[in-house]
């Protein structure tokens, strides 16, 4: 048996000093997949995820609510256009980014329990 | 229609940026519940005529406004501006453009664009814009007393000009960048087929919500003759949507717009996304490999079957292509994160019954079905 330990959006975004895009709705985030390439995503990652990914397009926010997926953080300090916001807005889809790099995100997710 | 929209309840909030980012393309079975994205269009059809030009104002930062929606009201995204992402230059721009040739005098092209009722004429010579001459320009010429020399000394030269594949959004952001009245738009072989304005592009955007408030006008009609009921919903739906080669900014939608009808339909979370995953697939498959193709889902009470049939040019070894990590995918679709080679695979897991032929040089075709009610396990995870 596997035990999921959920960590608040807020808590994600504490932690990260990451900034919302979108609205941010408080949630429970059931783990963390990360990967840039979509496919990928789509295979293995699960409902309720934060995905952190540097990519941007458009593509992220079809994927996300293909796999159920609620939270995307964007890492290196990107941002999608405004367009993209939009679309995630308008699907409940809450997006962050953060200055820090990937690696750095996922050992402080790691560390503050997110597993 | 107001009233309509006034009407509408959070639960409809979903359907509509996904039926007006789709219905241009997607053909139903019949005109079923999406009633919602319709009566908005109405609802912003008589915003933007009353607000006109703020309306392309306001999209240029694309921001979700007030434009159009009520306060308070659901709508977060408004069909205006979906629709501004949607259409193209060559939708709105005025075809074929007024020119003239640099040994024409100002007075000449003050004479053109007082007849054809234009502010602005594009100077080519040998069929390339080299220039152009705006009202501003004559204006000034009349001052300065110039107006019967050339266009050729008194043409603005370094223009800028707009593609005819670019959104209106994009064209938006570029009258707001440049400050211009108008900008030639040349094609993808760069020759000159049009002229847009600001103006041109507000009646666009009208005509459009005008067209939309009109079939909502019709639906309405036809909703108080027969109500749909629950054994309606399970009728089987068919959504059938053009794929183009490269147009990565529309995958996704048409799998979106199934899981919409599956989730009505309460199916089950699990089964709802392998089918989008299915779909999400296949569709980018097109997008990225082919020359073109269609995208089928239809939707029966008990399985969705998804077909994905392109032109070419074909996959040389099917064996190799189902092979997890193979990838033929170009540098463009790996930059935006596609071509992981996995959307075959992936594909397969997902489905009950999958089928895949494919000739070189006379295309591909993909079967997939979903079935909706039968327990299957979901797709072993595995983690890399």
């Amino acid at each position: 048996m596997k035990t999921v330990k959920l960590m608040k959006l807020s808590s994600v975004m504490a932690v990260l000093k990451a900034e919302p895009l979108t609205n941010e709705a408080e949630s429970d985030l059931t783990g963390c997949y990360i990967s840039d390439l979509l496919s990928d995503v789509l295979a293995h990652a699960n409902p309720g995820m934060l995905w952190v990914t540097i990519q941007t397009h458009r593509n992220v926010i079809s994927c996300a609510l293909t796999k159920d997926i609620g939270t995307v953080l964007f890492t290196c300090g990107r941002k999608p256009d405004p367009a993209v916001v939009a679309e995630a807005d308008a699907e409940g889809i809450v997006l962050l980014t953060t200055k820090q790099t990937t690696y750095e995100a996922a050992g402080k997710l790691w560390e503050a329990g997110l597993r | 229609m107001n009233a309509t929209v006034e009407k509408d309840n959070g639960t409809r909030q979903t359907a509509v940026l996904q039926q007006s980012g789709g219905d241009q393309c997607f053909k139903f079975s019949r005109p079923c519940p999406e009633l919602t994205a319709d009566a908005a269009a109405a609802h912003n059809a008589v915003a933007i005529k009353l607000g006109n030009s703020t309306i392309a104002m306001t999209m240029s930062d694309g921001t979700p406004t007030d434009t159009g929606v009520t306060a308070g009201k659901p709508l977060k995204v408004s069909v205006a501006q979906v629709l501004i992402y949607e259409l193209r230059v060559r939708d709105a721009m005025t075809r074929p453009p007024v020119t003239a040739g640099p040994g024409d005098s100002l007075r000449t092209l003050q004479h053109l664009m007082k007849s054809h009722r234009i502010s602005g004429v594009p100077i080519l010579q040998d069929g390339a814009p080299v220039g152009l001459v705006s009202i501003e320009d004559i204006i000034n010429a009349l001052d300065q007393g110039h107006i019967n020399e050339p266009a050729a000394r008194w043409m603005t030269r370094n223009i800028v000009t707009l593609r005819d594949h670019f959104s209106l959004v994009r064209a938006v952001a570029e009258f707001d960048r440049h400050g211009f009245g108008r900008f030639p738009v040349l094609n993808s072989a760069s020759e000159l087929v049009g002229v847009i304005t600001r103006g041109d592009i507000t009646s666009c955007l009208v005509q459009h919500l005008e067209k939309r408030a009109e079939e909502v006008a019709a639906r309405e009609a036809a909703q108080t003759t027969g109500q749909a009921n629950d054994s309606e919903l399970a009728e089987p739906v068919v959504l059938r949507a053009e794929v183009k080669a490269g147009d990565y900014d529309s995958a996704g939608k048409v799998s979106q717009r199934m899981r919409q009808i599956l989730r009505m339909r309460g199916v089950d979370p699990d089964i709802q996304r392998r089918a989008a995953i299915v779909a999400y697939e296949a569709e980018t498959n097109i997008i990225i490999h082919s020359i073109g193709g269609d995208l089928s889902v239809a939707v029966t009470p008990g399985k969705v079957v998804i077909e994905a049939t392109d032109r070419g040019p074909g996959i040389e070894n099917i064996e190799l292509a189902m092979q997890e990590g193979w990838s033929t995918a170009g540098p463009l679709a790996r930059e935006l994160g596609f071509g992981a080679g996995m959307g075959l695979p992936n594909i397969r897991k997902c489905s009950d019954q999958f089928e895949i032929k494919s000739e070189m040089g006379a295309g591909t075709r993909l079967y997939s079905e979903v079935l909706l009610h039968k327990a299957v396990p979901p797709p072993q995870e595995k983690r890399p």
